[in-house]
């Protein structure tokens, strides 16, 4: 980025070394992120939840609502029997939304933009599924393939598919939402980055460059939006699916 | 609330229906408050963006299934040597897994958000007794 007016919209998702180990493994300016999240999401909470006054105050208000609502989500996608999974939910929820937050922060890095992490945590949603799927019902969490009520000559033709469905719901869950995050990613750095090709053209340039610097606010609203929803959605889908793991049967 | 139990003549049943729906109502109103109140304005900034959302879901349920078919197709061609039958028939089967994976999203889209109260379904889908 010598060229001040050279745009590279992929330039921010670059990972950086910033403690090498050797071998290959490092400590990245990613990692770096992923381990802010955390801890600002321990302190806030910590913080917030010390007092435990019984009128509460703005912080701990807070951090009650976002109790009140994941248990709300986990209680109605699966049930009372899903809340043994609340503390699970609660984190991958407050961890995507407050890691999808800091990527609207300017110079901060979005550890939610690589496919690698948002594949990390679905592959773990998986594996709870599966693990608790078979330790809680046995070998009556395959029924989870076999659709009651379907005639056995085509189970050949509907296992598979069914199969296929469940195998394909990590990569839809992680594709989401690092979809989401890197194109609003994407298109807020190219808005952006047309202001400031369009002024560096004079006067008129300067009128021009007034269209997408609104789209640039619109776009970040619109960021902010996503990142929240993108939370909420990752959250929910992964309730249901802890639904199916105690429920196996459709 | 005794009088919902008494079994008169045809006033007493038209004044019990009144009365239930009269309740019907206030118990649709605490509970739209209550979890309104309870998810503030993060709920309501997720209802006004939910059509996106919704597409956003719908079209990688499709297309993921579709991969993981043709991905797992592939391999097995690769393992087995029989390039490419496998992958053919598994990039079917990954269409079909994808159509039943948009069928079942919508279908619970479709039960998160019911019909409002009182809303015509067509016949028999009333149900008058509670």
């Amino acid at each position: 980025m010598a060229d001040p007016n050279k745009v590279d919209p992929i330039h921010q998702f670059m990972i950086n070394d910033i403690v090498r180990f050797g071998d290959g493994f490092a400590f990245t300016n990613s990692a770096l992120f992923m381990a802010l999240t955390v801890g600002v999401i321990l302190i806030y909470l910590l913080m917030s939840t010390t007092r435990r006054s019984i009128i509460p105050g703005r912080a701990q208000l807070i951090s009650e609502m976002l109790y009140e609502f994941v248990a709300n989500m986990v209680r109605n996608s699966a049930g009372t029997a899903g809340m043994k999974f609340f503390p699970f939910v609660f984190s991958l929820f407050m961890f995507v939304l407050v890691a999808n937050m800091f990527g609207m922060i300017p110079f901060f890095f979005t550890a939610t933009s690589h496919i690698i992490v948002t594949f990390a945590l679905a592959i773990l949603v998986f594996a709870v599924v599966i693990v608790y799927g078979f330790y809680k019902n046995g070998f009556k969490f395959l029924k989870l393939f076999v659709p009651s009520g379907v005639p056995a000559y085509v189970l050949p033709i509907v296992v598979p598919i069914e199969v296929v469905s469940f195998l394909s719901r990590p990569i839809s869950l992680s594709v989401r939402l690092f979809a989401n995050i890197l194109a609003g990613h994407i298109t807020l750095k190219v808005f952006a980055g047309f202001v400031v090709t369009l002024g560096s053209l004079g006067f008129l340039g300067w009128l021009g460059a007034l269209l997408p610097l609104t789209m640039t606010v619109a776009i970040t609203a619109l960021e902010f939006l996503v990142a929240a929803l993108q939370a909420y959605v990752f959250a929910v889908l992964t309730s249901m699916y802890i639904n199916d793991a105690i429920h196996p049967s459709h | 609330m005794s009088e919902m139990r008494g079994t008169g003549g045809d006033g007493e049943d038209e004044r019990v229906r009144q009365q239930s729906q009269i309740l019907k109502e206030k118990i649709a109103r605490a509970q739209g408050a209550h979890s309104a109140g309870l998810a503030g304005g993060a709920a309501q900034a997720e209802r006004d963006m939910s059509g996106m959302g919704r597409a956003m879901r719908l079209g990688t349920e499709f297309i993921a299934a579709i991969l993981v078919g043709a991905v797992a197709g592939y391999l097995l061609d690769r393992w087995l040597n029989t390039s490419p039958w496998i992958m053919l028939v598994m990039l079917l089967i990954g269409f079909a897994a994808g159509v039943l994976n948009v069928v079942r999203a919508a279908d619970q889209m479709n039960k998160a958000s019911p019909p409002p109260a009182g809303s015509d379904l067509g016949p028999g889908t009333d149900d008058e007794e509670n």
